[in-house]
């Protein structure tokens, strides 16, 4: 069912090649065993189609077109097959080289960290050159009967090394997509119920080094609760533990300047610097969530629904590891729930009220099943012993924490506490931001960004919601 | 500021010719390229005789017109279109201007009607209605805009020139095909296979639209000038290559209940002539692929005029044992306008034909005198069944390869037209302007 890309981290460029490839056969006969033979027929036209000198893969925003079974023949002539792959990136035209100009030095180096892509797209070339062909025969069949027409969506992965020509590199990719059809046809005849055909779908996860890259191909429509024992072999093979969902849909790999189709900013702890202190580690949120704040969603809560966000925010983390399938709640949603288990009045849904972290901790039972601690302090001036418990709480659960006290809430994503010296930082994310989705201002002005230990109401009583990661794959 | 034409001279002789015609008016078509600043006319063709010729005082015949007009345009290779009409009579210019400008919209409305590509926006819509007066030879020439139904006629220029044609480029390629399309549940006679083929071929069609063009091994930004064409006398030839990708699909119902399939699978020669006005990238590439379109389209609709007409329905029930029926399609052969110029007409010729067939029909449809020695039939090889491909599916019964009986004379394809007159695309074509 997968392909692991085996390469060491110190890599170079990947590769990723993406394409619509037509699959269409005629179903003579509902009889399974036929029906297999003429599927696996066309999916041995498709191998060849791929093998053939008519492949083509063309770099996406550029001029760069290469035949990888022409002895990787490229245009423009100035690429041979001993060019190397990082060249690559010199005639790819992309917005960010348009407005480099327009952006700080600061932030061009903070984007180099991540993993570089070259975009390529599948075609065929639909010409020939030599002697000519024959013209065209019409076939006409007549028969009561099936047909069988899709597309399949291939999505192939290679990782180079530094210094791989793209004669290597291009013939690792010929083998990948081979390698993908066949998953795709044993995924396809797998999923064969009488006449309902069910498109394998590739995905990317990644795996912590020195794994790297791991294709999956799933079968579309069959839900993440039904696939459990697929994903408990890909956890031995992987020998991963069993308390991360690895290999859940949600968790797919996000490739680098890939928008997000729902507009909000991922991680954007991701772009700071941490704290530095006498032996201190950073202890961080793990995986990913999405930045909620005041007045997003056309929803104008400014000085009333912080708690709200964070419990948004919160909602986002469980979403995208791929625990729960639901959508982030809308505030009317979270206060539907506190009615429906009985927590608030009817009088409460429309209204703007606040809630506090054990709202919080009931909105996340009712809506996603998950169980939260409650942690209490005094008063503020407590928070800076809590180091311990707060760096148990990332190691062990991962999850964002919300925090209400005073008149404010607000959400911690990671703590940098010294055991020794009992220093203490707070990585917190600010929900009553009431600006636009700009990663540069959020981290420069503060909203997201680490804090020290005055910055809670040291005389203000705390209550924390420490949502607990639910140990499933 | 009207429409400028500019005519190869040879024109100017045939359409002297015309005039000498004892009988009634002469039709005929003009052929050629047309460009943003001028339209170049490259041949003319007078309307093939009927039985019973035209009487001096008769108007001509719009249906008899209109389907030489289909005809023609279907042996011209991209880059040629049917730019308008031309008649000679000794009616006054403006009198005939009306029975002009009918013709003008009729062959316009039938030759678009029968097109799968999409017109571009950059497309010229102006139709020339050329008015030769037989005893003093002088032209008038007017446009139509077929795009606007209430059209004026404005006033163009026409001026012979010699060598219009001489140093034209030509952009070609030899095009692979696989189509594979379902038929109807409970419908599979000759009219489905017709509709089904054509939203094939138009998904094909809309594929190659997309596809990227390399041309001589290089990809070309639109508005790059092809070089070349500056001398004259000297052809410049282009090689292009096509890559395609299908267009995704939802997969929403991936498998479908049919009553049977049709494919197309062969290769293709496509070409098109480009004028040796600074021609761009950009125009090469939309007249090659709406070219490629045209070309498999015609021969699928010629297929099935004749399986029509033949009466070639399929024989047997073939709904509970599959039968399957292959048929070879014509190929395409090319033979030039001029002895000189570098731009061909061309038609398409079943390998059990001798080659006269090809001869007799350039010259009716587009009064050409070509020897079977002038013919270039190099650039395609007839279809062959081959004996793997007979014997593919033992569960199918295979009926050998028809050769419908050919008949493609004029006369024949009138009767298929009016065979189709049921159908709406003949209906439109009918209805006045």
């Amino acid at each position: 069912m997968v392909v692991a890309d085996s390469q060491s981290s110190d890599t170079g460029t990947i590769l990723r090649v993406r394409g619509p490839l037509e699959f269409k056969c005629h179903l003579d006969s509902t009889d399974a065993r036929l029906m297999h033979k003429v599927i696996s027929r066309t999916f041995e036209t498709l191998q060849s189609q791929v093998k053939s000198e008519s492949c083509v893969l063309t770099v996406c925003d550029s001029p760069v077109i290469i035949w990888p079974n022409r002895g990787v023949y490229a245009i423009p002539e100035e690429i041979t097959p001993n060019t190397l792959c990082e060249d690559i990136h010199q005639w790819i035209q992309s917005d960010e080289q348009e407005a480099a100009g327009k952006r700080s030095a600061k932030k061009k180096s903070k984007k180099s960290s991540a993993a570089s892509v070259i975009n390529l797209r599948l075609m065929m070339e639909a010409t020939k050159t030599g002697r000519p062909l024959s013209a065209p025969i019409l076939s006409r069949t007549v028969h009561k009967s099936h047909f069988l027409s899709t597309t399949f969506p291939v999505d192939c992965v290679v990782r180079t090394t530094v210094n791989e020509t793209i004669k290597d590199a291009f013939e690792r990719l010929l083998e990948a997509l081979t390698h993908q059809l066949c998953e795709m046809e044993k995924v396809t005849l797998q999923h064969i119920k009488g006449t309902t055909l069910l498109v394998p779908q590739p995905l990317h996860f990644l795996l912590p080094e020195p794994k790297g890259l791991v294709t999956v191909v799933y079968p579309a429509g069959v839900p993440d609760s039904q696939l459990e024992t697929q994903r408990k072999e890909l956890h031995q093979q992987f020998e991963l533990p069993d308390d991360w969902p690895y290999f859940r849909r949600a968790n797919a790999y996000h490739f680098p300047n890939e928008p997000y189709k729902d507009g909000y900013l991922r991680n954007p702890h991701l772009g700071l610097t941490h704290p530095t202190l006498d032996n201190g580690k950073v202890y961080l949120v793990q995986g990913f969530y999405s930045y909620h704040h005041y007045m997003q969603d056309h929803v104008d809560d400014n000085g009333w629904g912080c708690a709200y966000r964070s419990l948004q925010t919160i909602c986002s983390w469980f979403q995208q590891q791929g625990f729960v399938e639901r959508a982030v709640p809308t505030h009317r949603e979270i206060q539907q729930a506190l009615l429906d288990v009985g927590d608030k009045q009817a009088s409460f849904v429309g209204s703007r009220q606040w809630i506090g972290s054990i709202e919080v901790q009931v909105v996340l039972n009712q809506l996603l099943g998950v169980t939260s601690k409650i942690m209490f302090v005094s008063q503020g001036s407590e928070l800076a012993s809590k180091g311990r418990e707060l760096a148990n709480h990332f190691l062990t659960d991962g999850t964002p924490i919300m925090i209400g006290g005073g008149v404010l809430a607000h959400t911690i994503l990671g703590v940098a506490w010294s055991e020794t010296s009992g220093q203490i930082r707070y990585l917190i994310l600010d929900p009553h931001y009431t600006g636009a989705e700009d990663s540069q201002v959020i981290t420069d002005k503060g909203w997201c960004g680490w804090k020290g230990p005055d910055f809670w109401d040291q005389i203000a009583y705390y209550n924390l919601c420490l949502p607990q990661r639910p140990k499933v794959i | 500021m009207g429409r400028s034409y500019i005519v190869e001279e040879a024109v100017e002789g045939y359409l002297t010719k015309q005039c000498e015609q004892k009988a009634g008016p002469v039709t005929g078509l003009l052929i050629g390229q047309s460009s943003t600043q001028r339209e170049f006319v490259v041949t003319a063709t007078r309307t093939p005789q009927r039985e019973e010729p035209l009487a001096a005082g008769d108007s001509p015949d719009k249906q008899w017109v209109t389907e030489h007009a289909r005809q023609v345009s279907r042996m011209l290779p991209g880059g040629l279109s049917v730019l308008g009409v031309f008649i000679v009579t000794d009616i006054d210019a403006k009198d005939s201007l009306a029975t002009l400008r009918k013709l003008v919209f009729a062959v316009e409305n039938l030759i678009s009607s029968e097109r799968l590509w999409n017109p571009a926006d950059d497309d010229v819509t102006d139709c020339v209605a050329l008015h030769v007066n037989p005893k003093t030879r002088k032209t008038f020439c007017r446009t139509f805009d077929i795009k606007d139904p209430k059209s004026v006629a404005k006033p163009a220029d026409w001026k012979y020139q010699s060598g219009v044609c001489s140093s034209w480029s030509t952009v070609s390629c030899s095009l692979s095909v696989d189509m594979l399309v379902p038929l109807p549940d409970d419908r599979t006679d000759l009219e489905d296979m017709d509709k089904c083929l054509k939203e094939g071929l138009k998904v094909w069609a809309h594929q190659l639209e997309s596809a990227v063009c390399l041309i001589d091994g290089r990809k070309l930004s639109e508005d790059m000038e092809l070089v070349g064409g500056q001398k004259r006398n000297v052809r410049q030839t282009y090689t292009a290559q096509l890559l395609i990708t299908p267009d995704e699909r939802r997969a929403t119902d991936v498998v479908q209940r049919c009553g049977g399939s049709v494919s197309v699978r062969g290769a293709i020669h496509s070409r098109a002539y480009l004028h040796s006005n600074k021609p761009k990238a950009k125009l090469a590439e939309k007249l090659l692929k709406r070219d490629a379109v045209s070309t498999v389209a015609t021969r699928a609709q010629m297929l099935l005029e004749e399986l029509l007409t033949s009466d070639g329905e399929s024989k047997g029930s073939g709904r509970d044992r599959p039968q399957r029926e292959l048929f070879c399609l014509p190929h395409r052969i090319f033979c030039p306008v001029k002895a000189s110029g570098p731009v061909c007409v061309c038609d398409y010729h079943f390998s059990d034909e001798g080659l006269s067939v090809v001869t007799d029909r350039l010259k009716e449809m587009l009064d050409i005198d070509a020897a079977e020695k002038d013919l270039d039939t190099r650039q395609e090889t007839p279809a062959e069944v081959l004996e793997g491909e007979a014997a593919a599916e033992p569960t199918v019964e295979t009926i050998e390869a028809l050769e419908p009986k050919r008949n493609r004379y004029i006369g024949v394809a009138m009767a298929t037209v009016v065979a189709f007159l049921a159908t709406a695309a003949s209906m439109l074509y009918l209805n006045d302007v």
